[in-house]
């Protein structure tokens, strides 16, 4: 028998039950005091219930693992199944390179939060007050000293290090010791790099100073630099590395935070307001630190002997290695010895030089705790995970076209068609890992803007990533053919010299540092490793160079797409004019 | 010439609703796929809750979304509650929703509809 229920007594029943309150009930009673003023009402804590905490934690944890997981996994998928498909290997160590990766994506995770709420107020802060509080000399000299914090504090710098292991020391004597015996004075010079980048972009942005003499002006030393070293053959083992420094340094901390010190300064002033404020710091501080590396190069070559640092190196590892050099603890080490000093100059700053209170102390420690942690688990991921699989995967992918003693049957192709196949690979590589970056999702949206929609954001994000994606397959190919690094270098960065000249002001901000921003914390590891693994196994004498011409694909694709835009727009101009004319008559 | 012709809304009522930053897209299918035709979103920062909740307020964007949707007055109820239960509004923090009648709106109807009602 069917049974009959009214259909508006079934939505009262399935809809939700309402209980009716009076807001009057809720809002605190006033109090007064003996006589009669009324107190300021203080509200209490709230005590929540346990699903409160995981509905107020579970969403904010998870929107904040996917960012990072977005940016890791699909790069690290695309690795492991080149590897399995193409290359016909299975992938060692998978449990621990995915517990590596793991740890990478927490680590960045906290890295970034703690970022946010613990450094960031100081830097946006310094940058209100601080000019108006000091003289001009004074803020500079604090700029400066900013930027070497902010080298130290970066993520990447840990994977320069790191890379340092993996460099044959019979192979390039120098290098290794630049990388291990070397490597506080190689960051420290990288920090002085972005540091005296700050400074000047400062002063320019001040000035409102073209971006092309500095950039002219920047250039010319360092490629003279670059052909003396080219001169001799040891030194020359080190130019790859001194031009992949450019690349490391602009990262999650020092964009940022050098950013919004230099545009506070600029502003204050009264010459932020210029639709290009803020562009020109990220491409000076990854030039400057080119220049630094190269100097100090060439000091290294010329106090010590290579005999000496083999023979160093040989008995250091007999050596007993002590505690504080061995993970995790290095690991842990290394990540108080990145931020805690940084935290401690930007304490004293604003005590000291703006003589003001730390508000939500509380907070800013919880956010510094977190930056620490986050960084040393981003550490460890980055040993066990991204180097370790950058690593296999470089190191496998020669098999493709030669022989390769881990590899049975190798080569796996014809020689030129495995020569394909690795170039391949590599520039899908750098064009996924290139578009996959949030920063520079960020950079389109300000281009468009900034061009009032002539040079549109997937254009942008399309130059960029194809030029990155080009320089690293160039970068492969340097290692494969073995070609001289500094001819490379100095050719390609001469026609970006010629394309700067006939660029106007905006595409030359543009494209000059859209090369800093594109190379984030996951994909400076990826490559980095990628290509010591790919040179070793393809028994080249250093894998270092495939950042550098990473870098400057996107400036000559940019510059490249701005002076084409410019030739539509004046073309598109010079066919309406005669029309306009006509209808304005 | 033919006298402009205005079509006036009456019976509607306004759902206003403040969500964390980035949620409000939630909220907004929800009411849409409840029979809402169309919603503004503004953005504004908040505070109150927030500051009440200890460290578990870190985890509440300050920055918030505020949206505002035309509902007809036989809607509020269930548009109400479907947005409600979207935005998780019985979590501390999550946000907060009010109702308010309207006394005329106006916006676009299409021609047909026109003519059905209007005699």
């Amino acid at each position: 028998m069917a049974t009959e229920i009214r259909f508006g007594k079934y939505l009262k029943e399935a809809a939700a039950h309402y209980d009716i309150i009076s807001y009057n009930d809720l809002i605190p009673k006033v109090e007064r005091d003996a006589e009669g003023n009324e107190l300021s009402v203080r509200a209490s804590n709230i005590k929540v219930r346990s699903i409160d905490v995981y509905r107020l934690l579970q969403p904010y944890i998870s929107s904040r693992v996917m960012e990072q997981a977005k940016a890791v996994v699909p790069l690290a998928v695309y690795l492991m199944l080149f590897q399995l498909i193409i290359l016909r290997q299975s992938v060692n160590d998978t449990s621990i390179i995915i517990a590596g990766l793991f740890a990478v994506i927490v680590g960045l995770m906290l890295f970034m939060e703690g970022l946010k709420i613990g450094l960031m107020p100081f830097g946006s802060s310094l940058g209100t007050t601080l000019p108006a509080k000091s003289s001009l000399p004074v803020v500079l000299i604090i700029a400066f000293l900013l930027g070497i914090g902010v080298t130290f504090a970066e993520p990447a710098i840990g994977a320069l290090k790191a890379a340092g292991q993996v460099v044959k020391v019979e192979a390039a004597p120098y290098l290794y010791s630049l990388l291990n015996d070397w490597s506080e004075q190689l960051v420290l010079v990288v920090g002085v790099g972005v540091g005296a980048a700050a400074v000047l972009g400062t002063v320019r942005l001040l000035y409102g100073w073209s971006l092309k003499p500095f950039i002219f002006a920047t250039l010319t030393p360092a490629l003279l630099l670059t052909l003396y070293i080219q001169q001799n053959d040891e030194l020359s083992k080190m130019l790859g590395l001194a031009w992949d420094c450019g690349a490391v340094t602009t990262g999650p901390v020092t964009v940022p935070l050098v950013l919004a010190l230099g545009i506070g300064i600029a502003s204050s002033a009264g010459k932020g307001s210029s639709s290009l404020s803020g562009f020109g710091i990220v491409t000076l501080a990854s030039l400057f630190p080119i220049i630094g590396v190269e100097l100090l190069a060439i000091y290294v070559f010329n106090v010590t002997t290579a005999e000496a640092i083999i023979v160093a190196a040989s008995a250091g590892s007999t050596e007993v290695v002590a505690w504080y050099e061995m993970t995790p603890y290095t690991e842990i080490v290394g990540g108080i010895r990145a931020i805690v000093p940084l935290v401690i100059f930007l304490v004293i700053v604003m005590i000291l030089v703006l003589r003001e209170k730390i508000h939500n102390a509380g907070i800013i420690s919880y956010g510094i705790t977190l930056t620490v942690i986050g960084m040393i688990i981003f550490s460890l991921g980055l040993t066990y995970g991204l180097n370790k699989l950058g690593n296999q995967s470089g190191g496998f992918i020669p098999a493709a076209f030669s022989q390769v003693g881990s590899v049975d049957g190798s080569p796996l192709y014809v020689f030129s068609l495995g020569i394909l196949i690795a170039l391949f690979f590599a520039w899908v590589l750098g064009l996924g890992a290139t578009l996959a970056e949030p920063a520079l999702n960020a950079l389109g949206t300000t281009v468009e803007q900034l061009t009032n929609g002539s040079f549109k954001k997937k254009t942008l994000m399309y130059a960029v990533s194809i030029g990155v994606a080009c320089g690293i397959a160039l970068g492969v190919a340097k290692i494969v053919f073995n070609i001289q690094i500094a001819y490379l270098l100095i050719s390609l960065y001469l026609v970006a010299i010629v394309l700067t000249y006939y660029s106007s002001e905006e595409f030359v901000n543009i494209a000059w540092d859209s090369a800093g921003v594109t190379t984030g914390p996951v994909t400076v590891p990826l490559v980095l490793s990628m290509g010591l693994g790919f040179a070793n196994a393809a028994d080249a004498i250093e894998g270092f160079g495939i950042l550098s011409m990473a870098s400057i694909g996107p400036i000559i694709a940019v510059q490249a797409t701005g002076l084409w835009i410019d030739m539509k727009v004046r073309r598109k101009r010079k066919k309406l004019e005669p029309e306009l004319e006509e209808e304005l008559a | 010439m033919p006298q402009k012709e205005m079509i006036i809304l009456t019976n509607a009522s306004l759902i206003t609703c403040v969500v964390q930053k980035g949620l409000a897209d939630e909220v907004v299918k929800s009411a849409q796929e409840a029979g809402a035709q169309g919603a503004t979103i503004y953005y504004g920062r908040g505070t109150g809750v927030r500051e009440r909740l200890g460290i578990l307020g870190l985890t509440i964007e300050a920055e918030k979304e505020v949206i505002t949707i035309m509902v007809a007055n036989d809607q509020i109820d269930r548009i109400f509650e479907k947005m409600y239960v979207a935005g998780r509004m019985d979590t501390p923090g999550m946000g907060f929703m009010y109702v308010s009648q309207l006394e005329k709106a106006a916006t676009y109807v299409p021609e047909e509809m026109i003519e059905k009602l209007v005699d």
